[in-house]
């Protein structure tokens, strides 16, 4: 992810309220003004601006803008009609029919009408997104569909595998135009597609200037009623001290995410609004345990005793976040509250490791067995490394004082990721998972994972948990779905093949000019058509 | 100027243009070389993010026709290049020939602009130094730039970036898309930057003041200055613009670096940017582009120092 690099992103997307279809009306009647611009600050530049081939959380941003989904999300994350108006879904769960809005047109490109919006451009946007040649890893996403059918110009019918929990917030894939791609089989990056998408969102591309600024503006006949804001301007930074500096400075008016550093400066400010949003992640240290020194839970446990995470977490993050116990993001449904995280107790962590076999050599390095407890910790280099490396030092620090030597070991981020999940030749890692919604940790846990490239880089394997994890998906019901995941995380809480750290609180920063901000937890500008600038604000 | 004075310089160009050639094959080979030996491939940076799969980075080659092997993936590129395709980034899409282009000449507005930042300072010290010795004036003015020289660029960057916002109410950073006045002060900074931070004043000033010195000692310029004649005129050509050139030529690399730097403060979108970007997505083809212009710039550099040096010495060309 360009983003953050020390993050792995999973998308395993899940919403579990479903209410029952809606057409919203087709014009924005709520009288707010119309005009003015918004110039966000990125830090780094989009690769492509195509919903399927783009894979960082910048083009995410800019994709969201431009294109629908079948269905929505709304700001109670409940599933909403978008570019369906109404859907049907058979009684055994593996048919979902979706009736299209009739009254949808593309974004017009030079010297061309407008073409309308019909299902063959869905069937185009599935077949697309399922070609092995596509770049892209959609296709993990949507193995659970058997096929799709077209009823008539505004009617489609996909056939489901078999019937899964939530299939229909799967549906909110962002549809791409027949017309768009020059490539009629496959997208690649080198499609001009990619970089000069046209879809059926709020906003549609106007340019990319030279330095790669992305510039979009109002779509007047977007469906849901033309978006408030006349004109978004996504600006590239390298430096995000700069970043944040042109914010206060007023040369951009919103940072979409904010440096933990620069929070206090922007909080002094009364121009600005902090608005915190949850990103569904956490950090980690992940234990090998191929390393018959860690493969005893005793070990493991004592580590995590050993490690104050609230004091790195005040010191480091200016307390922006919360502490975790388990495998599941807290504010996912399926975190389990009853289970407290492990304090800090160092002589706990001593007595832990004592009772697992090892004695204090004359080194103060805890022994077994004449093996000395010195471990290697690799993490990959992040752009705004500085907490993480002091994070890491920290680690070090509290392993050192319990009698273990742990040597730290930055790599730069491709060459990490072929040590831990190819090689396996760590002992313990840093990092931290980025879940749409956590409820589905098979991969990282299940053993039928551990293989070179797989989400299991530390080999852990039980019996019990595969049961409860192969259970978990099977299952429709949604309240049973969640005991089995409290089970989970109680177990695993308990295993501790990670030290699981804490969840960080996002920001975004923006200027109180802008008004009836909400922000969607990682897609970010789901309700930007919403957005308003009062008109004597406007400049 | 004459015909007979043209042909050396021809001669020297063209021989010159066959070594880069060589020259260029060989840094590509290398930079192949270790692009193919580093961890990580370009694919799987595409798809990276989400679950790696061999068969997503599998596709993903397939499309883009990638040959296995790593002699016949070396060859293909080569053989693209000499037919003027240098393929297309794996990040973007965009072909690399015209974004490498765009970038390079900003790098080279900031590297040459700054260039004559360091002239403009380093010049007059050394040659006030030269004529009158260390005086009150040079003495502090030379301890000056070797003070500035140890700067290191990116903290200077960051505090001209404070004093310009917070003194006088200036935010040095341009955007294609502001059209405001003052835009050329967004473009002056950087350029003021570079010039003072790369390093290379006081090695100017040293090197200019010990060849101007040299060249005052000469027998010809003691005539000179029997005659009455202007020393000035006398010394420019071997103790003013052969020392500079040859300078310049041997620090157009050390600044293309410094560029680097800047670039990251100022949000400038040039080579070094690009560069870094590229190397993290293993974006082969844009990173084979960018050290292919690098290099022949740093030669061009060279070069333009040779062709001065025989022009101002027809016989250099001779030896």
């Amino acid at each position: 992810m360009k983003r953050l690099p020390s993050v792995l992103l999973l998308i395993f997307f899940f919403v579990f309220i479903v209410i029952s279809p809606q057409a919203e009306a087709g014009q924005k009647t709520d009288g707010k003004p119309d005009g003015g611009t918004l110039n966000y600050g990125e830090y780094g530049r989009p690769a492509t601006l195509d919903p399927i081939t783009s894979n960082d959380m910048i083009s995410m941003r800019i994709t969201e803008l431009i294109f629908n989904g079948l269905v929505g999300i709304n700001e109670k994350q409940e599933i909403v009609p978008e570019l369906a108006e109404r859907w049907e879904i058979s009684k055994d769960g593996k048919f979902y029919t979706f009736y299209l809005r009739q009254d949808v047109m593309w974004h017009a490109r030079e010297e061309e009408d407008p073409v309308p919006f019909t299902a063959d451009d869905v069937i185009f946007t599935y077949n697309i997104m399922m070609h092995p040649k596509t770049t892209s890893s959609m296709v993990y996403m949507y193995e659970f569909i058997e096929s799709v059918e077209k009823m008539d110009d505004y009617t489609l019918q996909f056939t489901l595998k078999r019937p899964i929990l939530n299939a229909l917030a799967k549906f909110s894939f962002k549809v791409i135009p027949k017309h768009g791609p020059e490539n009629q089989e496959f997208l690649s990056r080198e499609d001009p597609f990619a970089q000069k998408p046209i879809g059926t969102g709020p906003y549609m591309l106007k340019n990319i200037t030279a330095d790669r600024e992305v510039i979009l503006v109002a779509n007047e006949d977007y469906f849901k009623g033309r978006p408030h804001i006349n004109k978004f301007a996504a600006r590239p930074f390298a430096d995000q001290n700069i970043m944040s500096q042109a914010l206060l400075f007023n040369a951009i008016d919103m940072i979409v995410l904010v440096n933990h550093r620069d929070i206090p400066q922007i909080q002094g400010d009364k121009r600005y609004i902090l608005q915190p949003y949850n990103a569904l992640s956490y950090s980690f240290f992940g234990y090998n345990m191929r390393n018959p020194l860690l493969a005893d839970k005793r070990v493991r446990k004592a580590f995590t005793y050993a490690v104050n995470r609230q004091e790195m977490l005040d010191s480091f993050f200016n307390g922006q976040g919360t502490i975790i116990s388990g495998p599941f993001a807290p504010g996912s449904w399926a975190y389990n509250l009853d289970v407290q995280p492990l304090p800090y107790d160092p002589e706990k962590a001593i007595a832990l490791l004592n009772e697992a076999g090892f004695t204090k050599g004359d080194d103060g390095i805890m022994v077994k067995d004449g093996q000395k407890l010195s471990l290697t910790l690799k993490v990959p280099i992040a752009k705004e490394s500085e907490a993480v490396k002091r994070v890491v030092l920290a680690f070090k620090n509290y392993l050192n004082k319990i009698g273990v030597d742990v040597e730290g070991e930055f790599k730069e981020w491709l060459s990490w990721k072929e040590d831990v999940f190819l090689k396996h030749d760590f002992d313990i890692i840093f990092a931290s998972w980025v879940f749409d919604d956590s409820a589905d940790i098979s991969s990282l846990f299940h053993s039928a994972e551990i293989r070179p490239g797989k989400n299991n880089f530390g080999a852990y394997s039980n019996p019990e948990v595969d049961g409860l994890i192969v259970e978990s998906k099977l299952t429709l019901d949604h309240e049973k779905r969640r005991t089995i995941n409290r089970k989970l995380h109680a177990i695993i809480a308990d295993e501790s093949p990670y030290t699981f750290l804490w969840t960080l609180t996002n920001y975004a920063a923006f200027n109180k000019k802008l008004r009836r901000v909400a922000i969607h937890p990682y897609k970010f500008f789901s309700f930007a058509d919403d957005w308003f600038i009062p008109a004597s604000e406007q400049r | 100027m004459k015909l007979s004075s043209i042909r050396p310089i021809t001669l020297l160009i063209s021989k010159e243009l066959m070594i880069t050639a060589f020259l260029l094959l060989g840094v590509s080979f290398v930079i192949f070389i270790i692009l193919f030996l580093s961890p990580g491939d370009p694919f799987s940076a595409m798809v990276k993010g989400q679950i790696m799969s061999e068969a997503a980075t599998k596709g993903a080659s397939d499309a883009l026709v990638v040959p296995d092997a790593w002699y016949s993936q070396y060859l293909s590129w080569l053989n693209n290049m000499l037919h003027g395709n240098f393929g297309t980034s794996t990040r973007s899409g965009l072909p690399v020939l015209r974004e490498v282009v765009l970038v390079t000449i900003n790098t080279i507005y900031l590297t040459i602009g700054s260039m004559f930042v360091t002239l403009l300072l380093a010049i007059p010290i050394a040659v006030v130094s030269a004529r009158r010795g260390m005086t009150p004036f040079t003495w502090p003015a030379t301890i000056f730039t070797y003070v500035i020289s140890a700067l290191p660029v990116f903290w200077l960057g960051y505090i001209v970036i404070y004093i310009s916002m917070h003194q006088f109410g200036l935010f040095p950073l341009a955007f294609g898309s502001m059209s405001k006045k003052f835009s050329w002060i967004y473009f002056m900074l950087p350029v003021f930057v570079l010039g003072l931070g790369n390093g290379t004043i006081s090695e100017v000033v040293r090197y200019l003041r010990d060849e101007m010195e040299r060249v005052f000692a000469e027998d010809y310029i003691r005539t000179a200055r029997a005659k009455g004649a202007s020393i000035w005129k006398h010394s420019f050509k071997e103790g003013f613009l052969i020392p500079i050139t040859e300078i310049i030529a041997s620090k157009v690399s050390f600044i293309l670096g410094g560029a680097i730097v800047v670039e990251q403060v100022f949000n400038w979108p040039g080579m070094g940017r690009m560069a870094w970007q590229a190397a993290q997505d293993r974006d082969y083809p844009l990173i084979m582009g960018i050290t292919l212009m690098a290099a022949i710039i740093v030669r061009l550099g060279s070069l333009i120092q040779r062709v001065v040096h025989i022009i101002v010495n027809p016989r250099a060309s001779q030896e």
